[in-house]
């Protein structure tokens, strides 16, 4: 072993915030799919089982008189997503809170850990979109160029989680009931976003408000892949400017309590 | 510049630079803050039960100083370090790390309980800005160091607590980086592994790091340190070769030296 000061280069922000991000994330998927057998099969099991209800409520046992044909197909492309977006927003509430020690001895940039779980969620997204394309081939679903949008759906979705996740992880710091508010928020959203209806199915009254829940346009660029008629430009804008909103506010809490953080965990 | 005149520039240059620091704790833990003080200003947020544990503290230090931090319980030494290791933010002044910093605080705190050690040993190393071809190099001596070949693909969780400070130790003083950091942690382990550890530290020393050490062992104070800080009710008392700073202490609180 070597006495003299063998120092290792030094290696900019960028790339060890990259590494130490990629590295979490690695991380986490591991530990899920290590310690169950199942592993995969769970993460795409839950979406499936929810759109079998549904595929069931309104089809077999209502007349559905929302969404498109094939209902299933309809269904799986907002659902997915929304998977997505409910455990990265479920699991920022304890972003801070379960992994304490670790934040304690490293000091690698605190807003890795709200972005870790946005990305390790986002993998498990991609890595269930095969799904889509089973029942897409099974149904006869046509795919259309659109699909294209599914890129933009993807940035302003990690955009607007990133931006929630700023918000809420270091804040569950402070007021650990704000742990069961999201979880209430997200029930209500789950209803209150285009998932089991689409855009165009409520009524004229209540399409300018639906907009400003950024989802709705976010879940057009998806459904727009199979159904062309659901990209709804109006939403998408108004979706995106609250987005970046959310990102921007985000920001600028986190900054603002970061040190408020790291002494109370 | 170039990078060499950057690097000469460099030389004799602090490596750490405190400057005024001040960290302020709320007493009440329970106490929580209103939405409101969020964006209150910084100079209406006064609170009547904050105390700070550090406050006007000011020094710098020169690579390759090894420095003892002296102090009874509660006056400041441990957040004094966890500032220098940058994991916690002061409320006023600046803290200057200008160089990398192998933290030994809570070093078993990254460590994950469902991995296994060899999975341990790349995330913790790779947390701290190590390279996975760097990681590789040194992987051998990292489990030698620790003794402990036969566990490489336990589960953390099955460690002895002996165990698992051992190989935090070793991944930790591997990191190559110019200063290190040392709280008491080294308390666990048996004393064979404790003289191997400190053996390893002076290593590090003559490899020219720069040390920062907090103990209440004066024997080891004086083994590895030249000059000492002495912190007493949040301030920096003294600043002296390490000598002068214990007998300053042992005078203050009457132990015999």
């Amino acid at each position: 072993m070597t006495a003299a000061l063998a120092t290792r280069p030094h290696r900019s922000l960028f790339e060890r915030y990259r590494q130490a991000l990629w590295l979490l994330t690695k991380r986490d998927l591991r530990v899920r799919y290590s310690t169950s057998l199942l592993g995969y099969f769970w993460s795409i099991l839950d979406p499936l089982v929810m759109a079998a209800i549904y595929w069931f409520v309104f089809t077999q046992v209502f007349d559905r008189t929302v969404g498109e044909q094939p209902y299933i197909v309809f269904l799986l492309t907002a659902l997915l997503p929304w998977m997505w977006f409910n455990g990265a927003v479920a699991d920022s509430t304890r972003a801070f809170l379960r992994e304490a020690k670790l934040i304690r001895s490293t000091k690698i940039p605190r807003t890795i850990w709200v972005n870790r779980l946005v990305l390790s969620k986002g993998i498990e997204f991609v890595a269930s979109l095969p799904v889509i394309a089973a029942f897409a081939i099974a149904t006869g679903a046509q795919l259309h160029w659109e699909a294209f949008w599914v890129l933009l759906g993807i940035a302003l979705q990690a955009v607007l989680l990133v931006g929630i996740g700023l918000i809420v992880a270091p804040l569950v710091v402070f007021f650990r009931d704000l742990e069961r508010a999201v979880k209430l928020m997200l029930r209500f959203l789950f209803y209150a976003s285009p998932i089991i209806y689409g855009l165009s199915d409520l009524p004229d009254g209540l399409h300018f408000w639906a907009a400003f829940n950024p989802l709705a346009g976010i879940f057009s660029l998806y459904r727009a892949a199979f159904f062309p008629e659901q990209l709804d430009w109006y939403a998408i804008g108004v979706g995106s400017v609250v987005s970046l909103a959310f990102l921007a506010i985000g920001l600028v809490v986190f900054s603002r309590v970061e040190r408020a953080v790291l002494k109370e965990i | 510049m170039t990078l060499t005149e950057k690097l000469e520039a460099r030389i004799g240059h602090p490596v750490i630079e405190v400057t005024d620091a001040g960290i302020r704790f709320r007493r009440n833990r329970r106490s929580r803050r209103s939405f409101k003080d969020l964006f209150a200003g910084r100079s209406r947020r006064g609170r009547p039960d904050e105390f700070w544990p550090l406050r006007g503290v000011s020094f710098s230090v020169l690579p390759g100083e090894a420095i003892g931090v002296v102090g009874r319980n509660g006056q400041g030494k441990s957040t004094l370090l966890k500032l220098v290791a940058e994991v916690i933010l002061p409320d006023e002044g600046v803290v200057r790390v200008g160089a990398g910093v192998a933290p030994l605080i809570e070093i078993t705190g990254g460590f994950v309980d469902d991995l296994s050690v060899r999975d341990n040993v790349f995330l913790t190393a790779g947390l701290h800005g190590m390279k996975k071809s760097e990681i590789e190099e040194r992987f051998d001596e990292i489990i030698e160091f620790a003794e402990i070949g036969d566990f490489l693909d336990t589960p953390y969780k099955h460690l002895s607590s002996g165990m698992r400070v051992r190989i935090a130790f070793a991944v930790i003083s591997r990191l190559e980086e110019p200063v290190i950091l040392v709280d008491e942690v080294l308390a666990v382990g048996d004393k064979a592994f404790r003289e191997k550890c400190y053996r390893r530290i002076e290593e590090l020393l003559a490899g020219g790091r720069t040390l920062f050490f907090v103990s209440h062992n004066e024997r080891d104070l004086k083994r590895f340190c030249t000059r000492g800080l002495y912190l007493d009710k949040g301030a920096l008392v003294l600043d002296a070769p390490i000598q002068d700073v214990l007998a300053r202490y042992n005078a203050d609180y009457g132990v015999k030296s």
